[in-house]
């Protein structure tokens, strides 16, 4: 039944005790919070009279003679709610109690408006607000405390064995939940909210809302717990299994499985083929990619001729060295050169003698064929192939088969 | 076919795919008709596509068992049972050593400076980590705990069970061959009725 509301004289009185007892808490917050931590306070962290005030606001107790001083259950809840503590926290599923009160209060909220007493009346109907908004935050803190602890992967807890213990119990929880909600039957409200506007509002748009919001919670909740104890359930196994295979391949050294990949069905699991590795070089021919294979090739690192120093040695003559020679050599070998880069440049076969004569060059022809030749010899294997040399030569005579070279051409061979 | 160029290059070269080591290509694998595209590609090559039971891996096996590929999956078949215990000691000595309060699975961060941390003021996993370095399929030679660990996690790196992401970067995750080698684990196992149980007792009953 609901209890009468106390006269304004109690109700101050309440408000003066109540302010008093919460000051308490807050003035011995850091020893109390140890207490909660610790399971029991440290007496001597309090003076007598304080421990008398915190015993008479039932903040502390002694739940038995042998045993020291520890915080009320419901200090310890509302603290274990304040901090998430997933530990500590309390789950209350109770729905069938907040049903009998509302249904009460629904009553008395009647009865007063039908005598026509409107205070009381209004002050009905706040509790029942009051009511309704803690069955619907029971729920509340109830999911909150499932997710809070499915997102920490129930990590306040160290060893896989709890965890799974600890998913089980929330499962059990979440169940108990579920069942609270199928108490509610929302006919029953509707009926007890006839006409009534506060009343509907309240009970049935008001808290159907609330609660179906919360019964998709709890659903989602369930899979995802379900989920997770799969997960932990398959990480466990796996976990024996290493140990246990690896206890029994020490106990059996010399351990050898059955031939698999003999097999005629051979498992999957086994079938690894070797590996491949796909090659590929350069492809020449392909006129397109010409242009960046040059790039490529351009973009090589050069190598960097090594300096070999100039080693003094001993020689018994003076080397002749008549300057005028050498820079005459010099010239005709660079004259024969450009003679090889016009060749390059024209593509076709060029004659010696014709371009000794257009360029009109000062070298006596015999001396001019035989430096072409001698370049020739001295190109490397490579850079020979890339020309082609035609001697154009007949016999000296008629009974001399000595060929006389008369010219030579040289052409770019085609590649 | 020209899209999974990248892809079947790895699967030849014996790449494991997985989630981890190249997810989107793993994403592809799963689908169906990339599996028949690649089975059809890779038939004059005799080769096909295989997965572990949960699908949770690729691979490349033979599409016809030939006499050499028999042969071939005859040595490879010797080496994985060689590398079982050494592997599976490996895993063990992670798992305690870092203190997880599960085995290691796929997606699983190694930072490398925690685990020569925790080793080196223990000296029972300090002698078991020699032991295991010493062990055939390490072969570390090496006295000095640093290059031993380094060793053990590059040889697993080449063996396609860790990653490492940044190649200047000591951390490595673990892959999804993990999975492939607990499965044959399990495979043996179940094959040749070992008495090696991976159910918890059922201590309530007793």
């Amino acid at each position: 039944m609901a209890p009468l509301d106390p006269p304004p004289g109690i109700a101050s009185n309440l408000f003066n005790t109540g302010a008093e007892r919460l000051a308490l808490l807050g003035k011995y917050h850091k020893q109390l919070m140890q207490g909660y931590l610790d399971g029991y306070v440290d007496e001597t962290a309090f003076s007598e009279g304080a421990l008398k005030k915190l015993i008479a606001a039932r903040i502390l107790w002694r739940p038995d003679e042998q045993q020291p001083l520890a915080l009320r259950p419901l200090v310890s809840e509302l603290i274990a709610s304040m901090v998430a503590d997933e530990n500590r926290r309390q789950i209350n599923a109770d729905v069938a109690e907040k049903l009998e009160q509302i249904r009460n209060r629904v009553q008395a909220y009647r009865d007063a408006q039908y005598k026509g007493d409107y205070a009381v009346a209004e002050l009905q109907l706040q509790r029942l607000t009051e009511h309704v908004h803690d069955l619907s935050g029971q729920f509340e803190e109830a999911i909150d405390s499932l997710w809070h602890r499915l997102n920490s992967d129930f990590g306040f807890v160290s060893s896989l064995d709890d965890k799974i213990r600890e998913n089980e119990r929330a499962q059990k929880q979440l169940r108990r939940l579920l069942d609270g909600l199928d108490l509610l039957d929302f006919t029953e409200l509707i009926e007890l909210s006839e006409g009534n506007n506060h009343l509907r509002k309240l009970l049935v748009s008001q808290l159907q809302s609330q609660l179906s919001s919360h019964h998709s919670s709890l659903l989602e909740v369930q899979k995802r717990l379900v989920e997770l104890l799969a997960k932990f359930r398959q990480q466990q196994s796996r976990s024996l299994l290493i140990s246990n295979m690896v206890a029994f391949l020490r106990q059996h050294p010399k351990y050898q499985p059955a031939d698999y990949p003999n097999r005629s069905e051979l498992p999957d699991l086994f079938n690894q083929a070797s590996a491949i590795r796909p090659q590929a070089a350069i492809a020449l021919d392909k006129a397109s990619e010409r242009q960046i294979l040059a790039e490529l090739v351009r973009a090589l690192p050069r190598q960097v001729a090594v300096a070999l120093s100039d080693t003094p040695s001993a020689s018994f003559s003076e080397l002749l060295q008549d300057e005028e020679i050498a820079a005459r050599q010099l010239a005709l070998k660079t004259d024969v050169e450009n003679f090889y880069l016009r060749v390059i440049d024209r593509g076709g076969s060029l004659s010696a003698l014709e371009y000794l004569t257009e360029q009109q060059l000062p070298w006596d022809s015999e001396i001019w064929l035989y430096q072409i030749l001698a370049e020739y010899q001295a190109l490397p294997v490579a850079e020979k192939q890339m020309f082609q040399l035609q001697r154009e030569e007949s016999p000296a005579s008629a009974v001399n088969s000595l060929y006389l070279i008369r010219d030579i051409s040289i052409g770019l061979q085609a590649a | 076919m020209l899209q999974h160029g990248p892809l079947l290059e790895r699967l030849l070269a014996g790449d494991f795919i997985c989630r981890i080591t190249d997810e989107d290509a793993y994403r592809h694998l799963s689908l169906e008709q990339t599996q028949q595209d690649i089975n059809h590609y890779l038939r004059p090559l005799n080769r096909r596509l295989v997965s572990n039971d949960d699908q949770s891996v690729y691979f490349l096996g033979y599409y016809e068992l030939s006499k050499e590929a028999r042969e071939q999956l005859s040595q490879q078949f010797a080496q994985t049972v060689q590398s079982l215990l050494p592997l599976l000691e490996w895993l063990q000595l992670v798992q305690e050593t870092l203190g997880r309060d599960s085995a290691l699975t796929a997606g699983d961060t190694i930072k490398l400076q925690e685990f020569v941390l925790r080793t080196e003021d223990n000296q029972s996993l300090r002698q078991r980590l020699n032991t295991l370095a010493s062990d055939r399929f390490f072969n570390s030679q090496s006295e000095q705990l640093d290059s031993q660990v380094k060793l053990i996690f590059r040889r697993l790196k080449e063996h396609g069970y860790l990653l490492q992401p940044h190649a200047d970067r000591q951390y490595y995750i673990v892959t999804g061959k993990i999975d492939y080698l607990i499965d044959v684990i399990r495979f043996i196992r179940d094959e040749e009725h070992l008495p090696v149980e991976d159910t918890p007792q059922q201590e309530a009953l007793l």
